[in-house]
């Protein structure tokens, strides 16, 4: 998108529906809709643990943002080590938002509603406390991805980016698959999910469990973060984008990590064509009506448990 | 009185009256909201094309500014409110930005996104102060009825009231639907009190505020919620020269509230039963 937008020739081209056209914009559709999707899983397991909405999420994306970019311009280390950084940086301000100001609430009383409210207060704080120290302006990361155009055998042309977020995407959710399949974590995780009290009293750890599930949405969140502030830019309500990553847990399924990942790719699909083909002032109307339909039809979206009152 | 502390007052009035709409839902009902600035935008925007495109007086305009907003909440609500868990919530983020983005971008109709200027500056304090004791008397009789019990009882635990009889989703919906009344006519007085109204206006940071409001007053005390009404918006007034620190402080207060006293202010007491405690006799 950023890259095409530059040339003439290819505005030019975005009228026409064209093959060219779908092809590129079906990419541009997964990229987003992966970088979504690394969001939205976060959310969706801390979702599927604790049984609240963690409103801080979008903090988390803005952290790992700020960390990367912090660490390019004043250090000058390489995106490799920023990135880990950015990753090892907002897993532990997950942590430790956590351990602030969820656990007191979640050790006193059930009530899901006040753990709500807090994770709204942390999304309020985190964003003031960048827009106090690094201010409100709009920043571009340094030039560290590149967002060359690639010629896919002559069908389309699409940027580098788009493929190497859609790879990383991939990469991160793979790795989070064989986490959550393949270790001892990921078993309790598992089970914490179907039930956490009784997850804990079969001798997990809860409360470090909930660490390494924060941990995890954390960063996961800071990949999203880096993706995407290459490309918009990077600013203190940047993490006002994951509505779109719980629109696309809505249409999954809370809750469900398959749901998440399958309701951002449809997001982001739905997305880049309706910027494509309509025009890119009603793409967010139009995942706002994929809501609201998807809670009309089939409330528990996609994958969803059946959690339907009953009477 | 000078317009300065009368301007103030009416602001009061008018952010009380959404307030207690608020508190019914989340205080009362338990159900989280974060877009009822989408209500008061419904009724802002509907009273004010009701009075200066079609010339209808201001008070049949507010109330209809009010029945607008019910509608939509009837539309949303059903199929969100059945569902337990955050449904509502996040329904609520895409219900307030899709509203927020129609009014933007339907020009014709709303004027956009530069706003609606000439609205007839019909919120007096008079009118401002005689709405908000009517909804209030309303609201205060409401919450200790068969109906204001039931929301109660559906908030603390909705499976053993709908053992006991209670339709719990069409309570779930009723109360959102007096809620979206509620912050309606407050987007109403609102337009006629700046007599310009903008969609920005009503972002989710104004939504944020609502509900921030609410819980700082107390989860189920309806007095708790003007009096939080009051503290914030007198404390908004004070802070207004480090405006920039004002949000950090208020979501850091939200979070401390939650962990230290996530009963907020007043607790689920209402302001009389707390002045008449000390004289009651021990049980």
């Amino acid at each position: 998108m950023r890259a095409d937008l530059r040339s003439p020739s290819s505005i030019r081209e975005r009228g026409d529906p064209s093959l060219a056209t779908l092809i590129q914009q079906v990419i541009n559709g997964l990229s987003l809709g992966s970088v979504y999707a690394l969001i939205a899983v976060g959310y969706s397991l801390v979702y599927s643990i604790l049984l609240f909405s963690n409103f801080a999420h979008g903090g988390f994306l803005v952290i790992g943002g700020y960390i990367c970019y912090g660490t390019l311009r004043t250090f000058g280390t390489g995106i490799w080590m920023s990135g880990a950084l950015a990753l090892a940086g907002a897993g532990l301000a997950a942590v430790l938002t956590e351990r602030l100001a969820y656990r007191p609430i979640r050790e006193r009383t059930n009530v899901t509603l006040y753990l709500l409210i807090a994770s709204m207060g942390m999304s309020i704080v985190i964003e003031n406390i960048f827009v106090i120290v690094a201010g409100g302006r709009f920043r571009a990361l340094p030039p560290v991805i590149p967002t060359a155009p690639v010629n896919l055998m002559g069908l389309a042309t699409t940027s580098a980016f788009d493929l190497l977020s859609l790879v990383s995407a991939v990469v991160f959710l793979g790795a989070l698959q064989l986490f959550l399949s393949k270790t001892r974590w990921g078993l309790a995780i598992r089970a914490a999910a179907y039930d956490l009290r009784t997850a804990g009293l079969m001798g997990v750890n809860v409360n470090l469990l909930i660490s390494i599930v924060f941990f995890v949405a954390g960063a996961l969140a800071a990949v999203g973060g880096i993706f995407l502030s290459v490309r918009y830019t990077l600013y203190p309500q940047l993490g006002a984008i994951t509505i779109k990553a719980f629109v696309a847990a809505v249409i999954g399924g809370l809750g469900s990590l398959p749901g998440a990942v399958v309701g951002s790719l449809i997001l982001g699909l739905a997305e880049m064509l309706t910027a494509g083909f309509i025009s890119s002032q009603m793409r967010d109307l139009v995942v706002f009506s994929m809501l609201v339909i998807t809670l009309l039809v089939k409330p528990t979206g996609l994958f969803g448990k059946s959690v339907s009152e009953k009477v | 009185m000078s317009g300065y502390t009368e301007g103030i007052l009416i602001l009061l009035c008018i952010n009380a009256i959404a307030a207690m709409g608020v508190s019914l839902l989340t205080g009362f009902t338990g159900i989280f909201s974060l877009g009822h600035a989408a209500y008061m935008a419904l009724g802002a925007y509907t009273t004010a094309i009701l009075t200066v495109q079609h010339g209808i007086h201001w008070l049949p305009a507010i109330l209809l500014g009010g029945v607008v907003a019910v509608a939509v909440a009837y539309f949303i609500g059903v199929p969100t409110l059945k569902l337990m868990g955050d449904y509502y919530a996040i329904a609520s983020i895409g219900l307030g930005e899709a509203i927020r983005l129609i009014l933007e971008n339907w020009q014709s109709v709303t004027r956009g996104a530069r706003g609606y200027p000439g609205i007839d500056p019909y919120t007096t304090l008079p009118v401002a102060l005689a709405f908000f004791v009517v909804l209030a008397a309303f609201m205060f009789n409401l919450i200790n009825s068969r109906f204001g019990r039931a929301c109660k009882a559906c908030r603390d635990d909705y499976i053993a009231s709908s053992l006991l009889g209670f339709h719990t989703a069409r309570i779930r919906v009723l109360s959102l639907m007096i809620s979206a009344f509620y912050c309606g006519v407050s987007g109403a007085l609102l337009g006629g009190f700046l007599s310009f109204i903008q969609p920005v206006m009503f972002d989710m940071l104004k939504s944020t505020e609502l509900t921030a409001v609410v819980v700082f007053g107390g989860l189920g005390s309806m007095s708790g919620s003007i009096l939080g009404t009051a503290v914030i918006t007198l404390v908004t007034e004070l802070f207004r020269p480090i405006s920039q620190y004002r949000m950090l402080i208020y979501g850091a207060v939200l979070v401390v509230i939650m962990v230290l006293r996530p009963e907020g202010i007043m607790g689920n007491r209402e302001f009389l039963s707390w002045v008449k405690a000390p004289f009651r006799r021990r049980a």
